[in-house]
């Protein structure tokens, strides 16, 4: 893209479309950014390199060569980790730069994994898969900030949310909740944070904005544990809360395709909005031993962190009143402690709703010329057909009219705006 | 100057973290040396089957013939300890000589988790903690089906564990097969 573009300067500047001395000035500047990028590569391959060495030590240990004697064993055990303190202490005391920080950093992160494991087999230690997780991440916890390392930062997110999950989605009732995965998500915080102020910008931040609100999308789940139908009502102001947070100045300034936190509020929402738009969902067991549990609890507080972010963006002035995928989670509790009795109610309400966000993401997508956003609208009123479709005794006629005339509305829309847009570029022009 | 003045803390808490590293396995290294140096080394009779683990490889789990007691007690919540105080039956194998909710004042116990209480049977199941056996990854499944044969082919179970017992903790040494130790029994066949 960058050499294609360099090689059209000379053409231009013959063209005259653009002077000598600003075709000299791209290039200068494209050259300034090349002398960074071949850096970049050897980062990439020095973090999977040691990543598959060190999933291969791991593997090759798991083995279990029984010919070897116990002390054997055991020697092997330590010697991959030590091998990894050593380059990473190296890498630390020269200053070796980022690409040695994140490859000793990917090596020694699976050489204090390999270790433990291979202990436990040699001494037949048994236990938890999620124990031993957790000890492995704490252990390697440090090294984010002492190495600085981004592939050690993604494989502490991967790891806790492994860990989140085998402690909470097991097939026995989980005597606890996976608390640990709190604190070492919060640990990350700062580094996090750090990057956002620095380089909102790098490709680090935008796989951090969606590995972050993905990870804990994934493990929110595990910290129910009898109180699941609270779960809906937790999914739906956790999505709220990343509406809101993909809202802030820092990430809407972004791409779309960077923004994790927009897309999976937006999507998110809409998905569990539909899930409650079937009656069925609505039969729960309402019980006053439900307000005391450890799932309101954490409803509170989430319900708490979403609206403090929301009057956040009211004191800013960019909370967009016309746009209810900002306060759809209040809405939506409302609802929840309210429909508990009425069944039906609630369900038509829901219904209402998802039509709403739909309407009004079609109007903003019509506004704003953009036929990502519109199609989206579309999309989420056919989801909500689509679902009515298996849900309820109208006619087939009726259905049948009904998803032929949102077709058509696909058309039309889609028509009428490629037109405006037209006309539009035509009375630019 | 500045630079150096900055590595070095920095290199510190490396090293801190370093011995961290090294502590934990040799941590878990020591405590099972004790227990083996120090223990009473008891048989429990038991049928090997053979999942496997993502890191630490294949093993077999251990199926303990000694999985329940006798209890009027119907306060038995699952996960909750139960402690297991050991003798030895007049063919040497491990047996229960009494269970309890607290600490026993001796040494010769192993700490359990239950599993269920039945009041139906007035019985209350638990699991022993030392329930994986390592072996290489060829050897595993094949241990499972030399077990079923050696089953056949005597009358009583003749698979045991051997395991060593120190306040509560267990270390499972190794499995045997008509006295054989598995491995080698595997080989054999």
């Amino acid at each position: 893209m960058k050499s294609k573009f360099i090689d059209e300067l000379p053409v231009l500047v013959k063209n005259q479309v653009i002077s000598e001395e600003t075709a000299s000035r791209i290039r200068a500047y494209y050259n300034s950014q090349e002398s960074d990028s071949p850096n970049k590569l050897f980062t990439v391959f020095g973090v999977l390199g040691s990543l598959l060495v060190g999933l291969g030590i791991i593997l090759i240990l798991a083995h279990n060569w029984d010919d070897f004697s116990q002390t054997l064993k055991t020697v092997l055990a330590f010697l991959p980790l030590v091998i990894g303190q050593i380059l990473a202490g190296y890498t630390i005391l020269k200053r070796k730069g980022t690409t040695w920080n994140e490859a000793t950093g990917t090596f020694l992160f699976f050489a204090v994994g390999s270790s433990i494991a291979l202990v436990s087999q040699i001494y037949n230690i048994p236990g938890d898969l999620s124990v031993y997780v957790l000890t492995w991440i704490v252990l390697c916890m440090p090294l984010i900030y002492l190495l600085k390392s981004n592939a050690v930062v993604m494989l502490h997110i991967v790891f806790s949310t492994f860990y989140a999950c085998s402690m909470g989605y097991g097939f026995n009732p989980p005597t606890e909740a996976p608390w640990w995965f709190i604190v070492l998500l919060a640990f990350v915080m700062p580094h996090y944070i750090m990057m956002l102020n620095d380089r909102p910008e790098s490709h680090m931040v935008s796989i951090f904005n969606w590995l972050l609100p993905l990870s804990v999308v994934i493990t929110l789940g595990a910290f129910l544990e009898r109180h699941g139908e609270l779960g809906y009502l937790m999914y739906v102001i956790l999505f709220g809360l990343f509406y809101n947070i993909g809202k802030l100045p820092i990430f809407d300034a972004q791409k779309l395709r960077r923004n994790g936190y927009l897309v999976l509020g937006s999507v998110g929402t809409v998905v569990m909005l539909l899930i409650m738009s079937f009656n069925g969902v609505w039969d729960f067991e309402w019980t006053s031993e439900l307000f005391s549990s450890r799932a309101f609890f954490m409803t509170l507080i989430l319900f708490g962190m979403s609206l403090a972010v929301l009057m956040y963006l009211n004191s800013r002035q960019l909370l967009q009143w016309i746009n209810p995928f900002h306060y759809v989670f209040i809405l939506f509790t409302l609802l929840f402690f309210s429909g508990m009795s009425f069944g039906l109610a609630a369900t038509i309400f829901v219904n209402i709703l998802v039509l709403m966000l739909g309407l009004i993401t079609i109007k903003t997508g019509a506004d704003k010329f953009h036929f990502g956003i519109l199609n989206y609208g579309l999309l989420i009123i056919t989801a909500l057909i689509v679902c009515r479709f298996f849900d309820t005794d109208m006619s087939y006629v009726i259905r049948g009219l009904l998803f032929v005339s949102v077709g058509i509305g696909f058309f039309l829309t889609n028509y009428v705006m490629l037109k405006r847009k037209k006309s539009a570029v035509k009375t630019n022009a | 100057m500045l630079k150096t003045m900055k590595t070095i803390p920095v290199f510190l808490i490396f090293v801190a973290v370093v011995l961290a590293q090294l502590f934990v396995p040799a941590k878990m290294i020591f405590d099972q040396e004790k227990v083996i140096s120090k223990g009473t080394a008891y048989k429990f009779k038991t049928a090997p089957v053979d999942p496997s683990d993502p890191f630490k490889g294949k093993y077999i789990y251990l199926n303990y013939e000694l999985n329940s007691a006798a209890s009027t007690d119907s306060t038995w919540v699952y996960g909750a300890p139960i402690y297991l105080s050991l003798a030895t039956d007049s063919l040497g194998f491990a047996k229960l000589h009494r269970i309890s909710k607290d600490t026993p004042n001796h040494q010769n116990y192993v700490k359990a988790k239950v599993n269920w209480y039945s009041a139906h049977e007035k019985t209350v199941t638990f699991s022993l903690p030392f329930d994986e056996f390592y072996m290489n990854e060829t050897k595993a499944y094949d241990a499972e089906i030399a077990h079923v044969k050696a089953q056949r082919d005597s009358v009583a179970n003749n698979t045991y564990a051997l395991v060593y017992v120190l306040n509560g903790r267990g270390v499972l040494e190794n499995v045997f097969i008509n006295n054989i130790p598995i491995a080698e029994y595997v080989e054999k066949e």
